[in-house]
């Protein structure tokens, strides 16, 4: 069974999320705060960490940076609206994915399930393969294809395409794409990336101007929304 | 002097006092010195001295030379010039010449001279007499006109030192007024500050009923017209000191140390206005601060109920999850008890706004505390279903004047503090009293919880001052604050002590209702 760590100080959310989880089959656990929250990941093991970024004493930020230390964990980040900067600290020191109270549990749910499914997809370890109207990515083979005709990517747009890939589900920043890709120093270029992300947009999405694969989460980064079709190459 | 029957004034006069009589005497200084007096005096040595020499010398100008006696001739021209200056001194030599020459100079009582020698000798004497004269006069001048600018200083600083020894205030203005008014010999004084978009106002009056000192002066009027010190810096005009009185017009160094003490005043006043807007700036500053603090507090407490609604009602509307009457009862529960602290957070606020904004009024009847603490202490059961709360009533002194709206918002607020504390602690008692307390009645909110750290008593008073921006929660700052503001507006007190053995006591007090 699924197990999910849920840390809020506020009692009323913990009660809330933990019986809507309930009610959805996953087995709950809850920490009221940081201290009891690295206590439960250590022993508790649970699948999925759902983490409130705003607790007295120890905050969010540095429980991820603590289980970030020893753990890859999934971390779902909890913030209100103005919480930008820490936001995007905790994803930069390692979160996956965050959610803006107030949420619909349905929302919360999706996240989960994607976070659940990018740790499945890294144990199966084969090399995906996706397919978007006639668009068709086989990660295995190196190729893109667009109506049949291959399409041509460069090294940096693959070096991208293949961090998404990668971390297919989770929500990568700027920063964290950046020194990926470009590597250590060019963190803060993000016009860099914008200009990159909208050539493989170009090159990858059956529409560019809406699309499916690379969402973009605005102020933060990026994220990889498609699900490889079942078969492998 | 002796004006006003203020209290404050005759104070402030009792500490001045001994620093206007010294001043008096300094003043007098400058007044113009007791010079015609001591050149009458110089002009009677010229005409004494030498006929005293002649009723000397006459027996004796046989066997004196006359060189011998014009040295005698040259000290009376000394001292006439010593005493009386120029004047004298030229006297002196010119009555010496003449005399020196008709009684001593051979042959005797007549002006003719027998002999060369005693021409050289008598122009000698006139030349040296007039020299000296010239160049003591020019000493005692000199002498004169320095102890003449330091009685100027002295009084300046006498004058000032008030200005600068003591703080920014209209008592400061006040008493250099009065030591101006006191020292130049007026009678009273008036100091007139520029207000913008008004024009000259009357700030203080010293002498005088306020607003009887007028800066313009009627042609007609038979006094003297008074005297007018602008103060200014730079370009601005501050106002004017005017000073009245049946005196003689100002010397030229009274004149001097009023000017100078008025611009000393200016930079006073000028010194004063920045200083009054610095402190505004530091308060907006605070303010500021205080306000963004609280926003975010706001947000964050309004946004954890929503939270916790948005998540429970989505969890409802999903059909997908089979759930029994009592998994659907809890998810409602919370909703509805999350609904009602949302009601009572945004209830407080208004009720913050409105104490902050002043158009609250507490509407005071005679209250029976028995009656409104049971119906709160019975509503606060039902919201916090963990706590047992037992109270403990005088009913002989239950009886208050109040507003019982104000008084029930008191209470429960204070009994939510309180329940929140004994959750967070496990000790859920908490006692309620209601008894005398001097001419009036207290309620006293007693728990066993974690009784009240430092910030928390700050907070009391300043409830959003120390909110830190990390954890920014009200906590139970506001409805602290709003107890306060309503027991406040109905001429009551709040205050917190320790709870013997742990936990802390919020008391109130309110007025006990009058007997018809």
């Amino acid at each position: 069974m699924t197990r999910i760590l849920v840390v809020d100080d506020e009692a009323q959310i913990r009660a809330a999320l933990a019986r809507a989880l309930d009610a959805r089959g996953y087995e709950v656990d809850t920490a009221a705060d940081g201290e009891e929250a690295l206590d439960r990941v250590a022993t508790g093991s649970p699948d999925v960490v759902v983490l409130d970024l705003n607790m007295p004493v120890m905050g969010g930020l540095e429980v991820t940076r603590r289980i970030r230390a020893w753990s890859s964990v999934p971390i779902l980040v909890l913030s209100v609206r103005d919480e930008e900067p820490d936001k995007i600290s905790a994803l930069d020191l390692g979160a996956d994915d965050y959610l803006t109270k107030p949420f619909g549990v349905g929302e919360l749910l999706a996240r989960v399930r994607a976070l659940l499914r990018r740790t499945d997809a890294a144990a199966e370890k084969a090399p995906p393969v996706f397919r978007m109207g006639s668009v068709e990515i086989d990660m295995g083979a190196h190729r893109v294809s667009r109506a049949q005709e291959p399409v041509h990517l460069t090294k940096t747009e693959w070096a991208l395409l293949e961090s998404f890939v990668a971390a297919s589900g989770k929500l990568l920043t700027h920063r964290w794409l950046l020194e990926h890709v470009w590597g250590d120093g060019y963190g803060d270029d993000v016009e860099v990336l914008r200009v990159f992300v909208s050539q493989l947009r170009k090159k990858i999405e059956p529409d560019p101007q809406r699309p499916r694969a690379i969402i973009t989460e605005p102020g933060v980064g990026y994220r990889w929304s498609v699900r490889p079709v079942a078969e492998g190459a | 002097m002796r004006r006003g029957p203020g209290g404050d004034g005759s104070r402030a006069r009792g500490r001045a006092y001994p620093q206007v009589m010294g001043m008096t005497r300094v003043v007098d200084l400058l007044r113009e010195p007791a010079r015609p007096k001591r050149r009458t005096a110089g002009y009677v040595i010229a005409l004494v001295g030498p006929a005293l020499l002649v009723l000397v010398f006459l027996p004796f100008r046989e066997d004196l030379q006359p060189l011998t006696i014009g040295f005698a001739f040259l000290i009376v021209v000394v001292a006439a010039a010593a005493v009386g200056q120029l004047g004298p001194g030229i006297l002196a030599s010119i009555v010496g010449f003449i005399v020196f020459n008709f009684f001593f100079l051979p042959p005797y009582d007549s002006f003719v001279i027998a002999r060369a020698e005693h021409v050289v000798a008598l122009f000698v004497f006139l030349g040296l007499s007039v020299l000296i004269s010239a160049l003591l006069a020019r000493a005692v001048e000199r002498a004169d006109a320095a102890e003449a600018r330091e009685a100027e200083i002295r009084t300046l600083q006498e004058l000032s030192r008030d200005l600068v020894v003591q703080g920014p205030g209209e008592e400061t203005y006040r008493s250099l007024l009065e030591n101006l008014v006191e020292s130049f010999g007026f009678e009273a004084g008036a100091l007139l500050l520029q207000e913008e978009g008004i024009g000259l106002v009357e700030k203080l009056s010293v002498g005088a009923p306020a607003g009887s000192l007028s800066p313009s002066w009627n042609p007609a009027d038979p006094g003297r017209p008074p005297e007018r010190l602008p103060l200014s810096v730079g370009n601005r005009n501050l106002g004017l000191i005017v000073l009245a009185g049946p005196r003689a017009p100002l010397s030229a160094s009274e004149s001097r140390v009023l000017r100078a003490v008025s611009d000393q005043l200016a930079l006073v006043l000028e010194r004063d206005r920045l200083l009054r807007t610095a402190t505004d700036a530091e308060i907006f500053r605070q303010t500021d601060r205080v306000r963004r603090n609280m926003l975010a507090a706001v947000s964050h407490d309004l946004r954890s109920p929503l939270a916790a609604i948005k998540a429970s009602v989505t969890d409802l509307m999903d059909p997908e999850v089979e759930r029994n009457d009592t998994q659907r009862d809890e998810v409602l529960r919370t909703i509805d008890a999350e609904t009602d602290r949302l009601d009572a957070l945004v209830a407080n606020l208004l009720d913050m706004s409105r104490i902050e904004a002043g158009v609250l009024e507490a509407r005071p009847e005679s209250v029976d505390l028995l009656e409104l603490v049971t119906a709160e202490v019975d509503s606060a059961c039902t919201r916090w279903p963990g706590i047992r709360i037992a109270s403990q009533i005088d009913g002989d002194h239950a009886i208050v004047e109040a507003d019982p709206v104000f008084v029930a918002r008191v209470l429960s607020n204070l009994l939510d503090n309180a329940a929140k504390a004994a959750l967070r602690t496990g000790h859920p008692d908490i006692e309620v009293r209601v008894g005398r307390h001097g001419d009036g009645v207290a309620v006293r909110l007693i728990d066993h919880g974690d009784g009240l750290d430092p910030l928390a008593r700050e907070q009391l008073f300043y409830p959003f001052y120390r909110l830190e921006e990390r954890t920014s929660k009200l906590g139970p700052g506001l409805g602290l604050a709003i107890a306060r503001g309503f027991v406040d507006m109905m001429g009551g007190e709040l205050w917190v002590e320790d709870t013997p053995g742990g936990g802390a006591t919020f008391a109130f007090s309110l007025p006990a209702a009058v007997r018809s």
